[in-house]
C-alpha cells in the first residue's frame, strides 16, 4: 500500500518536472533580486542573507501551496479517496513528505551555492541549512492545510497565503533567532530543539486535520 | 424552556428583537456612565497624568479581543460537533466583532504610546501578538466571505478558528521570547505591581460594559445572519408578511 502511494506521488512530480524546477528557479530569481535592490554591499548582504533566504523560501512555498490539492480536486480523485476504504491519512502523510522532498529539498540542496554567492560564514550556512531542514516541513504542512481550506473557492490565488502566513510566525521567529545566535557565536541548540518540537507536534496531527478539512471542503 | 428551543432559529429570531433593543439601550447608558467615571471621576495617575485615562477603553478592548476569540472557537467546536445552526452563525459573526475590538485596542494603544513611550509603535511582544491576532481574524473573515455557500464558508472558517486557537499561545510565547532576546535600549515596562482600587473598579466596570456591548452586537449580528441565510425559508416569509 505504502509503495503504491509513494510511487503515485513520485510519478506526479516526475511526469511534470515543472513542479520541481519552477520553485527552484523562482527561488534563485528572488534571491538575486535582493542585491540589485539593496546594493552590492558585501558586509550588509552577508549579514542579512539568512533572513533573505528565509523570506524567499516562504514565498516559494506559498506560491506552490495553491496547487497542492487543486489538480486532484479538479479531476475528482479526492472524492474517490474519501469514499474508498483506504487509509487516506497515510496518503496525506506521504503527500506532505513528497511535497517537501520535491519542492523544498531542491532549494535546501542549493544553500551551499547561495552561501558562496553571498560569502556567508560556515557557521551561518550550517544554521540556515539546519533550520530549513526542520522548518520547511512545517511550512509545507501548513501550506497543505491552507490549500485544503480554500478548495471550495473558485479564485483563491492570494487567499491561501493570507490565511497561512500568520501561522508561519513561530517557525520564522525561532529560525531567525537560531541564525542570529550562530552569527554572534552563541549556542543555538535550544531554538533548533523548539523547531523540532513544533515539527513533532504538527506532522502527526496534520494528516488527520487535512482529512477532516477535505471532508468538509468536498461536502459542498 | 430547553436549550434546543433557544437554538431554534425561528424562536431566536422572533424573541431576540425586543431583547436586542433593550440591551442596546442599557449598554449605551452604562457605557456613558463608565466613560464619565473613567474620564472625570477616577483619580489622576501620578506618573502618567491624564493620559492614562485611555486605559478605560484600551484594556477592556484588549481583553475582549481574546475573549471573543475564545468564544468564537467554542461556538465553532459546538457547531462542528453537534451541527447547531445558530452556533454556526454565532461563531462567524464573532469574527468581525473581535477584529473590531483588536483594532480598537491597537489604535488606542498607539495613541497611548505616544505620550508614554514617545513613539506610536514598537515591536513589543504584546503589540506584535495583538497585530497577529488581527491578521488571524482578517484571515477568518476573508476565508468566510470568499465562499458563495455561506454554510460551507462558516464550516471552513470554523476549522481555521479552532486551529488558530491552538496557534495563538504558540505565537504569543514565541513573540514574547523573540522580544526578550532582542531587548532594545528602550525598556518599555510600565507594569506596576498593582492598580489602586479607585482605578481598578472603573476598569472592571468598563470590562463588564464591553462584555454587554459584545453580547448586544452579537445578538444583532446573529439576527442579521439569520436574515441572510433563511431569507428563502417559509417561516421567515410568514414572519415578515405578518
Amino acid at each position: 500500500m505504502i509503495k503504491i502511494f509513494i510511487k503515485k506521488e513520485v510519478n506526479i512530480y516526475f511526469r511534470n518536472l515543472n513542479y520541481i524546477f519552477l520553485p527552484m528557479i523562482f527561488f534563485f530569481l528572488i534571491i538575486s533580486v535582493f542585491p540589485l535592490v539593496l546594493g552590492p554591499d558585501k558586509a550588509l548582504l552577508s549579514k542579512i542573507i539568512p533572513g533573505i533566504i528565509w523570506i524567499t523560501v516562504i514565498l516559494t512555498t506559498l506560491l506552490s501551496s495553491n496547487n497542492f490539492f487543486k489538480d486532484d480536486y479538479d479531476n475528482g480523485i479526492i472524492e474517490t479517496y474519501l469514499t474508498c476504504d483506504i487509509s487516506i491519512e497515510l496518503l496525506l502523510f506521504i503527500r506532505i513528505l513528497m511535497c517537501w522532498l520535491f519542492t523544498c529539498f531542491p532549494i535546501i540542496f542549493f544553500i551551499p551555492l547561495v552561501s558562496i554567492l553571498f560569502s556567508m560564514s560556515f557557521e551561518s550556512t550550517l544554521t540556515v541549512f539546519l533550520t530549513l531542514i526542520i522548518g520547511t516541513p512545517i511550512l509545507i504542512s501548513l501550506g497543505l492545510f491552507g490549500s485544503a481550506l480554500t478548495l471550495g473557492v473558485a479564485k483563491n490565488n492570494i487567499l491561501t497565503p493570507i490565511i497561512i502566513v500568520p501561522f508561519y510566525i513561530p517557525v520564522l521567529i525561532f529560525s531567525a533567532s537560531a541564525i542570529e545566535s550562530a552569527n554572534s557565536g552563541l549556542p543555538y541548540e535550544m531554538q533548533i530543539y523548539i523547531l523540532a518540537a513544533l515539527l513533532a507536534l504538527i506532522l502527526p496531527i496534520m494528516p488527520y486535520l487535512l482529512k477532516y478539512t477535505l471532508h468538509i471542503s468536498i461536502n459542498s | 424552556m430547553n436549550i434546543s428551543k433557544i437554538a431554534n432559529l425561528r424562536f431566536f429570531f422572533i424573541n431576540s428583537r425586543l431583547l436586542g433593543f433593550y440591551l442596546s439601550f442599557i449598554t449605551l447608558i452604562l457605557f456613558l456612565f463608565g466613560i464619565a467615571w473613567g474620564l472625570f471621576i477616577a483619580p489622576k495617575d501620578y506618573l502618567q497624568g491624564e493620559s492614562y485615562r485611555i486605559m478605560y477603553v484600551h484594556v477592556p478592548a484588549a481583553w475582549l479581543s481574546l475573549q471573543v476569540y475564545i468564544f468564537m472557537t467554542i461556538a465553532a467546536i459546538i457547531s462542528l460537533i453537534w451541527k447547531v445552526k445558530i452556533m454556526e452563525i454565532a461563531s462567524i459573526e464573532c469574527a468581525p466583532i473581535g477584529a473590531f475590538f483588536t483594532l480598537i485596542a491597537l489604535i488606542t494603544g498607539m495613541i497611548w504610546g505616544k505620550p508614554t513611550w514617545g513613539t506610536y509603535w514598537v515591536w513589543d511582544a504584546r503589540l506584535t501578538s495583538e497585530l497577529i491576532l488581527l491578521f488571524i481574524y482578517i484571515g477568518i473573515l476573508i476565508l468566510y466571505s470568499s465562499f458563495e455557500d455561506k454554510r460551507q464558508g462558516s464550516k471552513v472558517a470554523s476549522i481555521l478558528a479552532i486551529v488558530g486557537l491552538i496557534n495563538i499561545p504558540i505565537i504569543h510565547y514565541s513573540v514574547e521570547w523573540w522580544n526578550t532576546l532582542h531587548q532594545g535600549p528602550t525598556v518599555m515596562k510600565f507594569d506596576r505591581p498593582s492598580v489602586h482600587s479607585s482605578m481598578l473598579i472603573p476598569l472592571i466596570y468598563m470590562f463588564f460594559v464591553f462584555n454587554l456591548y459584545f453580547i448586544t452586537v452579537l445578538i444583532k449580528r446573529i439576527r442579521l445572519g439569520i436574515c441572510h441565510r433563511e431569507k428563502n425559508s417559509k417561516w421567515f416569509e410568514d414572519y415578515i408578511n405578518d
